[in-house]
Parts: C-alpha cells; sequence; structure tokens
C-alpha cells in the first residue's frame, strides 16, 4: 500500500514536469525577462510572413504595417540609453563570432561587414498611443538582448535617404 | 606624567648648526616641491578635461572617428537636420544651440619661414561660444574673415613669444594669413589652447565642405538619449551622439596612465625623501648622543627625549613644506605645459598643498622614528662616555 502512494507522487511529479516543460516550450517569450509594461508588446506566437531587414529597406513604404525579422546589434551600442529603442541588421548577416578565427569581444557590432552593414540595418522603436517613443531602456522593457533574433511588427518610418524605423507595436523573440 | 622637554629646546638645537639645519631644509623643501609640481601636473591635466565638458551638450559625430574628433568627417547639413528634427534643442537669444565645428590638427607658422608648431584649430560660428560657456573673450573682437582668435593657453602649445599671437599679428597656417582679432580664456578647459577662425574661412581655406561635428545644447526638458536616437536612426550618416562629458570623461581614462605614473612618481620622491630625512637625522642624533644620555640622568624619561627629536624634525619639515608651497604657489602654479590634446596649466590647488603638506610631515615623522629610537637603546653609563 505504502510503495503505491510512493509510485503515486513519482508519477503526479514527473506529469507536473512534463507540463511545465512543455508550456514553456510553446511560449518562449514567456522567459525573456520582459517588465510588466513590455510584457503587452510581446506576441505570443510568431507572425508569418515576416520580411528581412535588407528586403524591408528595398520595398517598404512610408507608414506601412509590416513584419521584419532581424538580430539585435549593428553597433558597438546597439541599444539607446533610456528608450525602448534598438537597431536589428539582417539575419543574412554573420556576427563577428560566427566566423572562423575570430575572436571579437563585441561580435553585434558585425564589424566585418561594415561596408554591407548600412544596406542591412534598420531602427526598431516602441511606441506608445501618442507616437512617442516608450522611455524605458529596450533590455529592461522587453527583456532582449544582443544578437537575439526577432521579429517585430510595426508601421514603416521611411526618409528621402531610405533609412528604415519600425514604430513597433509588438515583437516575438525567436531565440 | 610624562615630562617633555621645552619646545624651545628642538628650535635651540636646529640653530646651533645653522648651516647643516639649512642644508636639510633645503634638502627637504626640495623633496616637498618635487612632491607639488608632479601632483600640480596630474591636477591641471584632470581640472582641464574635466572642465571641458557639459553634461547637457552633446557632440555629434561619425561613428568612424572611434574617440577622436579630429579623424570626424560629416556632411554640412548635418547641422541643419539636427536643428530641425529635434525638439530638444535649446535655445539662447533666438539663437539655436547647435554648433557645426570644424576641428583640425595643423601646423602653424607664428613668424614668416619659421619652422612651425603642430596646432589645434577649430572652425567655429557664433553659435560656438553659446554652447561653451565657460569662453570669455579677454580682449579684441569676434574674428572676421581671415581672422582668428587665439585661446589664453595656445602660445603654449606653439611653444612661442605670447607677443607672437597678440591682437594685429599675423600667423600662417593651411596656406594661409591670419589675422589675430582677439583673445579668449575657458575657464581652463582645453579650447584655452586651441585656435578659432570661422567656420567658413577655415573651410574655404582647406578646401573641405564637411565639418568634425555639431555640437548640441538641450533645452531644460531634454534628454541627450534623443540626440542618440537621432543619430541611430540616420544609418545613412552614421553618427555617433556623446556628451561632452563623457567624451571628456573618456579621455581622461585615456590619460589614466600618465596620471597613475605621476602619482607613482609622487610616492618614489616621497621614499628618497624619507631616506634622505633618515640620513640627517641620524647624523643629528649621533653626534648627540652624550647630551641625551645627560638629559637622561638629570630625568628626563626616554619618551620625552623621543618625542623631541621628532617635534625638531618635524619643525624642519613642516618649514620646509611651507617654504615649498610658497615657492610652488609663486612661480609654479599657471606654468603652461604642452601636451597632445593641447596644453593645460599647472595647479597647485587645495589638494596638491594638502598632499605636499602630508609628505612633508611624514618625512620629519618618519624620518625621524628610527634614530630616536638607536637614540634611546643607549645605556645612560655607555652615553655618557661617548665621544
Amino acid at each position: 500500500m505504502r510503495s503505491k502512494h510512493l509510485y503515486l507522487v513519482v508519477c503526479g511529479l514527473f506529469f507536473c514536469s512534463a507540463v511545465l516543460v512543455g508550456c514553456s516550450k510553446s511560449d518562449p517569450n514567456s522567459g525573456t525577462g520582459a517588465s510588466a509594461a513590455g510584457s503587452k508588446f510581446l506576441l505570443t506566437a510568431e507572425p508569418q510572413n515576416a520580411k528581412g531587414i535588407k528586403e524591408a529597406r528595398g520595398s517598404t513604404q512610408d507608414a506601412e504595417e509590416i513584419t521584419v525579422v532581424g538580430r539585435i546589434g549593428g553597433d558597438t551600442d546597439p541599444w539607446v540609453k533610456g528608450q525602448a529603442a534598438f537597431l536589428v541588421v539582417d539575419t543574412a548577416l554573420k556576427p563577428c563570432n560566427e566566423k572562423d578565427d575570430d575572436a571579437c569581444t563585441t561580435p553585434w557590432d558585425y564589424c566585418c561587414d561594415s561596408d554591407t552593414l548600412p544596406d542591412n540595418k534598420a531602427m526598431v522603436k516602441f511606441v506608445d498611443a501618442n507616437g512617442s517613443t516608450v522611455a524605458t531602456d529596450a533590455r529592461e522593457l522587453l527583456g532582449v538582448k544582443e544578437l537575439q533574433t526577432v521579429v517585430v511588427q510595426g508601421k514603416a518610418k521611411r526618409d528621402e535617404s531610405g533609412n528604415l524605423t519600425l514604430l513597433a507595436t509588438g515583437i516575438f523573440v525567436r531565440n | 606624567m610624562l615630562r617633555l622637554l621645552p619646545w624651545e629646546y628642538g628650535i635651540r638645537n636646529l640653530l646651533r648648526k645653522p648651516a647643516r639645519s639649512a642644508l636639510t631644509l633645503v634638502a627637504l623643501a626640495t623633496v616637498v616641491l618635487l612632491i607639488l609640481v608632479v601632483v600640480a601636473f596630474i591636477r591641471g591635466l584632470e581640472t582641464s578635461l574635466a572642465t571641458s565638458g557639459d553634461s547637457r551638450t552633446v557632440l555629434v559625430y561619425s561613428i568612424g572617428a572611434a574617440a577622436d574628433i579630429e579623424n570626424s568627417s560629416i556632411p554640412a547639413r548635418t547641422a541643419g537636420l539636427l536643428a530641425a528634427s529635434l525638439e530638444g534643442v535649446g535655445e539662447v537669444f533666438e539663437q539655436r544651440l547647435v554648433s557645426p565645428e570644424l576641428y583640425i590638427g595643423t601646423k602653424v607658422q607664428t613668424i614668416p619661414d619659421g619652422p612651425g608648431m603642430f596646432g589645434i584649430v577649430r572652425g567655429v560660428t557664433p553659435a560656438t561660444p553659446l554652447l561653451r560657456k565657460q569662453v570669455q573673450m579677454l580682449e579684441g573682437n569676434w574674428p572676421g574673415p581671415h581672422e582668428i582668435l587665439v585661446g589664453k593657453l595656445s602660445a603654449a602649445k606653439l611653444g612661442c613669444d605670447p607677443g607672437e599671437l597678440a591682437i594685429g599679428m599675423t600667423i600662417r597656417f593651411d596656406n594661409r594669413d591670419w589675422t589675430v582679432s582677439g583673445r579668449f580664456a575657458a575657464g581652463g578647459a582645453a579650447f584655452e589652447s586651441e585656435i578659432w577662425a570661422p567656420l567658413e574661412s577655415l573651410q574655404t581655406a582647406l578646401k573641405r565642405q564637411d565639418i568634425s561635428l555639431v555640437a548640441v545644447g538641450l533645452a531644460a526638458n531634454a534628454d541627450s538619449s534623443d540626440v542618440e536616437l537621432f543619430c541611430k536612426e540616420r544609418i545613412d550618416l552614421e553618427l555617433q551622439g556623446v556628451t561632452e562629458s563623457a567624451y571628456y570623461a573618456a579621455l581622461q581614462q585615456h590619460y589614466q596612465p600618465v596620471r597613475m605614473l605621476g602619482w607613482v612618481v609622487v610616492l618614489l620622491v616621497a621614499g628618497a625623501g624619507i631616506f634622505a630625512g633618515l640620513n640627517t637625522m641620524y647624523g643629528a642624533v649621533v653626534g648627540r648622543v652624550r647630551e641625551l644620555s645627560t638629559l637622561q640622568a638629570i630625568g628626563f624619561r626616554r619618551r620625552s627625549i623621543a618625542i623631541s627629536i621628532i617635534q625638531e624634525a618635524t619643525l624642519l619639515s613642516m618649514a620646509a613644506s611651507l617654504l615649498a608651497a610658497t615657492i610652488a604657489l609663486f612661480l609654479v602654479n599657471g606654468t603652461a605645459v604642452r601636451f597632445t590634446m593641447g596644453a593645460f596649466a599647472l595647479r597647485v590647488d587645495s589638494l596638491a598643498i594638502l598632499v605636499g603638506s602630508s609628505v612633508g610631515l611624514l618625512l620629519g615623522v618618519a624620518g625621524a622614528i628610527p634614530p630616536a629610537a638607536k637614540a634611546m637603546r643607549y645605556e645612560i653609563t655607555e652615553g655618557l662616555k661617548a665621544i
């Protein structure tokens, strides 16, 4: 009788663990460390048909709703201090640490591709209802860090020089 | 109750052999003066860089320039773009605080056909002094075409006679003659070693249309991150925005090894000074063994005699510190020193005096304790028989 109880307890613990692991796999954004204010920007599922940064720079019109995918980086400091904004780079470019024989301490600056970097880079900023950039550091707000691949939804802002800024309303952190 | 020897005893002892006391005084004063000069160098360098930066001014320059604005080249339209795009730009006398500047290092000839020296030239507009609030005109006028303003320390930077940069004098750089129209000071900031020329005249002389940087003064409700955001959004311009205080703080870090070396020199000089003091005091004590034993014989305790010896040495070292501080204040303070970025004035400030006097005190006390201890080890009977 006693061994039967023990067997049930072990089975119960195993079941609970499996459920917890399963839950965490189904929602990768739940473990990003985003703040309460930032959680409203986190998407629970990855949006489909995301464009690469280079493609988006080439084809997107001003004020167009788009979804882009990129990796956080493109500068030694891709963040804007105290604001929910950061730079993203096309996933086609490899950061320096993913290339052979490179011991770069800031691989997210993509210094190995400085010639092609400007055409593969865009700014992402999270805006509030008034259109102002949220005044909280993106790392703190969204729990993101350098070189993470992110899928971002929002409205494109273009200028006459071809720069692309995404006024973001949602983000999915792929890894 | 410990009965101390009278204070005058130490003073009279110093006057007993005036030549030896005077030589020791000069040696100790030299040590303290050396320390004051090194500390004044460190303090001058620190102050020059610290007072140059304003946390409400943001320098916008090229990403490729790393941490050196001299290597920066950005389009001249950047200033207009910043003024038009940023809401948080400050305004003074209806003038927006946006200052496009060209910053170059070039060979400057102060006398015709002279060899010339490396100088720092900044192309400026009337907005520049509104942002650099430390700047004060000492004499003369704001420069017109092909005229220049010279900083208070620019003669030191160029290694020339200050008379060669007097108002009305002509100097030559970048294949053009420039007439000095005025002089300015900047409260010890790095600008004081610069030559300021009108931006357009300098661009014409250099055949350049670009600029090195734009200095942006922030309005009261604005934050430097607004400028940073603009720089990162304008990917095509490849800009970076750094507060002026952060820029000069980074330079302070660059000069950290020099400052550390300075403090090592202070320690080494102080160490050498202590050994010199020890040597002198040993000589003074060894020659007075009989006298010190006599004092013990008439009832003074060893501790009282040791205190008297330390008093004597401290009196001498503090007199030396006073002498060294006076010389430093009158002859060293304000002396211009040239370095890569410009020139700065040696600063014998309160910290320098504190360090110098503390070392002086240490020389006296630490230099007297071992000889005093040695003197106290003699037995009275042995000491009285000593020659």
